[in-house]
């Protein structure tokens, strides 16, 4: 009914803080896929490291948006293409750590519809386009239930 | 020795290891082994029923193993398996929060910790359709905006009469005459201007019912009569929706959460409607004008709490409230399991005709005991009066009504007496019978015939239609 669970958040505030920082080339492979699919929203996959709390963002692989209908508000991933990402990835020594998304003339807000059609395994950046230029991002750690998402502190590289 | 591919998230709970092989013979088996060996693996992957959950797809190579045999899938040891979750979304629906003034509006919710900052969010995320903005409509309606639930739906498309103002205290006296959904957007909106509102200016019929409520968390039923009631149960069951349930008559009231899963349902503890007339309307009976801001809130009360997720509900419970005695009792009541709409095997899948259910001709058409009587319209009994014709005007109300207002010359013997009093009346004289609205008369008519009275007549609309038609200067009551 609605769409916080309290016992999730809770453990997660006590948490450590965890943040994820996105190297130049990555990020300019993320902007310019979401400035090149404005006014639809875009997706793709975000590989490097993990080092305890903190990630780093190498490189950025777009992937095509594969929800069936008007996409303006609305993305999907073709599992096929993630698990592409996956064994590219692996072979390089790297691995998926996460995914990132447009919000078209919105803000950078986790929405009910990314929460419930996430999964918690993963850091969701969201990248706000504001007629058809980059706004601001942020990025989002939902929890197993997939009912309330966390913030995560976002290091990217400001032009 | 198949392989198991672990995504970097999950690889805490494999020892670290990226990749882990495994003997068994199906993809459910080899699984099963992968959890065996890695407990803390388990609930990332399942959910409390033992289902992978929603947004694991798991591959055999390169197939998605929901085309292939699903879990019974058989893996040779030179297959790869990979865990790959489904992922979606989009910038609808952006999450809600509170702005500086709501949280000041708030703050006495927020210093609970049972309420505090998620409790109000959902509040606010919560939508609640009401049916009827009337007795219980009025508190509910001021009550929930005040507590800031986000989205309230109104259905009324009654107008607003001097009647309803000793317990509809949504509507005033500058109200009367207007349409209730108007009065009762501008009093919410004047409590709470945060508080969205969905106008339904329509009766909730069969076939609007569906699609009204299917845009609400909670259904509450505040209306007052009993087709709608069994209309609002079907379609919160066919929607598994809470109906949070309240009903009041004279100095009674009862509440409970009906169509909650697993608990029961109206037609649980009532299978059957009444006969026609048997159970009279507020507008019959009268009601005591505290009454429904009684039981409205405790309706209000167990909205708030299913919303929030807190304290123990009316689910199973029916809360019965004498005001006379001023005593609360609680019945217990069970799901049917041979319910029609909430048993194991249920027969009706979508609404019914309730008019038809409830023995009472179609929404307004003439009331069944009306129709059965030989009527006589006001203007034509004033004809006759003036007339000169002999004639015998029966008042069938009670003694109090009489003290009300009543019409010259008219004898009283309230309708429960007929059978005992028949003897003050002669079978050779005409007899006009008439009550408030129309409905005891009739029912008197019909005694009267029975006991072998021929000339026998009901006044239609009763003493109101008096009012009306011929003197004004009787008061409708």
């Amino acid at each position: 009914m609605a769409v916080q669970s309290r016992t999730a958040t809770m453990r997660e505030r006590t948490g450590g803080k965890r943040m994820i920082k996105i190297d130049p080339q990555a990020w300019d492979v993320m902007v310019a896929h979401a400035e090149a699919k404005f006014p639809n929203e875009c997706c793709g996959a975000m590989i490097g490291k993990i080092d305890g709390t903190e990630k780093q963002v190498t490189s950025a692989e777009p992937m095509e948006n594969a929800y069936a209908g008007e996409q303006g508000a609305r993305y999907e991933l073709r599992p096929e293409d993630l698990l592409e990402a996956d064994r590219r990835a692996r072979a390089a020594g790297l691995d998926l750590i996460g995914i990132f998304h447009s919000h078209p003339d919105c803000d950078a807000y986790f929405s009910k519809t990314d929460l419930e059609n996430s999964c918690p395994w993963y850091s969701f950046v969201v990248l706000s386009v504001k007629g058809g230029k980059f706004d601001h991002a942020a990025s989002f750690l939902p929890n197993p239930d997939q009912t309330a998402a966390e913030k995560e502190e976002l290091i990217w590289p400001k032009s | 020795m198949a392989k198991i591919l672990i995504p970097t998230p999950l690889r805490q709970y494999t020892d670290k290891q990226d990749s882990v092989e495994l003997t068994g013979a199906s993809v459910g088996e080899v699984l099963g082994a992968l959890t065996t060996k890695f407990p803390d693996l388990r609930k990332q992957l399942f959910n409390d029923e033992g289902k992978l959950r929603s947004f694991v797809n798991v591959y055999l190579n390169d197939e998605d193993i929901r085309y292939l045999k699903k879990d019974a899938t058989p893996v040779a040891a030179s297959d790869t398996l990979s865990i790959v979750p489904s992922i979606a979304g989009g910038s609808g629906d952006p999450p809600v929060s509170l702005s500086n003034d709501e949280i000041l509006r708030y703050s006495r919710h927020l210093i609970m910790p049972e309420v505090g900052m998620e409790g109000q969010l959902r509040l606010k995320s919560a939508s609640v359709l009401l049916v009827g903005t009337g007795g219980l409509g009025a508190p509910l309606g001021m009550y929930l905006a005040a507590a800031g639930v986000g989205r309230i739906g109104l259905v009324d498309y009654d107008v607003v009469d001097f009647t309803n103002l000793h317990r509809q205290v949504i509507h005033g006296t500058k109200d009367v005459g207007r349409k209730k959904l108007d009065s009762a957007s501008d009093t919410i909106a004047d409590i709470n201007p945060n508080v969205k509102i969905d106008r339904h200016d329509v009766l909730l019929t069969s076939e609007n019912a569906m699609e009204i409520c299917a845009n609400y968390d909670l259904i509450i039923d505040g209306t007052d009569n009993f087709p709608t009631r069994y209309l609002v149960n079907d379609v919160s069951v066919l929607l598994k929706k809470p109906n949070v349930y309240g009903s009041i008559f004279r100095f009674e009231g009862q509440a409970t959460v009906f169509a909650f899963p697993g608990g029961p349902c109206y037609r649980c503890l009532y299978p059957e409607p009444p006969p026609p007339g048997l159970v009279p309307s507020c507008a019959e009976g009268g009601v005591l004008g505290i009454l429904p801001g009684v039981i409205g809130l405790i309706q209000a009360t167990e909205a708030v709490k299913l919303i929030l997720g807190v304290g123990e509900t009316l689910v199973g419970r029916l809360v019965l409230y004498d005001a006379l005695a001023m005593r609360f009792r609680e019945l217990k009541l069970r799901r049917n399991p041979e319910c029609p709409v909430c048993g194991d095997h249920p027969t009706i899948t979508k609404p019914i005709d309730y008019e038809q259910f409830c023995g009472l001709p179609r929404h307004g058409g003439p009331a069944v005991a009306q129709a059965s009587a030989g009527d006589i319209d006001p203007v034509d009994v004033k004809k006759m009066m003036d007339h000169g014709d002999k004639f015998l005007l029966l008042d069938v109300r009670e003694p109090h009504e009489y003290l009300i207002c009543s019409i010259a010359g008219a004898k009283l013997i309230p309708l429960g007496e007929i059978e005992k009093r028949v003897n003050e009346l002669d079978t050779a004289t005409e007899i006009v019978a008439h009550c408030k609205s129309g409905v005891r008369s009739a029912k008197a008519v019909d005694k009267l015939k029975a006991l072998g009275f021929r000339k026998v007549r009901n006044m239609k609309g009763g003493i109101i239609a008096w009012s009306d038609k011929v003197d004004p200067s009787v008061p409708k009551y």
